[in-house]
């Protein structure tokens, strides 16, 4: 009889670094839900939006495929 | 005269069969004398992976506070991984159980770096309901390249 393997499908992971990251936005994404994953605040969109201004006009306005820089938390 | 005739035939062919005989040397090919070596080229800008350490808990710094291989149902694994160089790097962290033969990824992050000097980037999992019990492992890879692994185990 074979042995069933455990389910990991509810397995929560993270990342973070000293460095900046980049973070590639994907459909659906706002500064907020990025602010939220990165930082675990949503409210923290401010330190993304401050960090892009040099592509970002609008913080409401992001487009798939934007590389932000995501500064270390 | 014909005497004369088949004799310097005679000898014409014996030194023609002679010469078909005789083994040709093989060319001994005189190497150049070595010109001055040039120094090699300074190694490209970019980031290495200088350590992989895994752990249950991380400092603001991202480096691993409470190292360890060995870890409970509850804790959240932590793997700390230390960069040096400058530039930008993807990091992955596939993280895997092994049961007997059988091996199942448990999880797998990236992370795409921007560093301009040492850096310090960490990846964790956690599991709600706990870990099953046994073999785990994390690997790292630097821009799809292996760049480290730790095994842990789940008591």
């Amino acid at each position: 009889m074979s042995e069933e393997m455990p389910d990991f499908s509810n397995v929560n992971g993270g990342s973070s670094s000293t460095a900046t990251k980049i973070y590639v936005v994907v459909s659906g994404d706002s500064l907020s839900k990025i602010a939220k994953r990165e930082y675990g605040e949503a409210n923290e969109w401010k330190r993304i939006y401050e960090a892009n201004q040099d592509i970002l006009k609008d913080p409401d306005k992001i487009y798939p495929g934007q590389k932000l820089k995501i500064p270390p938390k | 005269m014909k005497t004369r005739i088949l004799f310097t035939l005679l000898v014409s062919a014996a030194l023609t069969l002679a010469a078909c005989g005789k083994k040709e040397e093989p060319k001994t090919v005189t190497a150049p004398a070595p010109a001055t070596v040039p120094a090699p080229a300074p190694a490209p800008a970019g980031i290495a992976v200088s350590s992989v350490t895994a752990g249950k808990a991380i400092g603001a710094d991202k480096k691993v506070t409470a190292a360890t291989d060995a870890f409970a149902k509850g804790d959240t694994m932590y793997v700390s991984v230390d960069t040096t160089g400058s530039g930008t790097a993807k990091l992955d962290a596939k993280w895997i159980y092994r049961k007997g033969d059988k091996v199942a990824v448990v999880k797998e992050d990236s992370m795409t770096i921007n560093a301009t000097g040492p850096a310090t980037n960490e990846f964790h999992v956690s599991k709600p309901d706990g870990w099953p019990a046994g073999d785990y492992e994390v690997e790292v890879m630097l821009d799809g390249k292996p760049a480290g692994s730790k095994k842990l185990t789940v008591k």
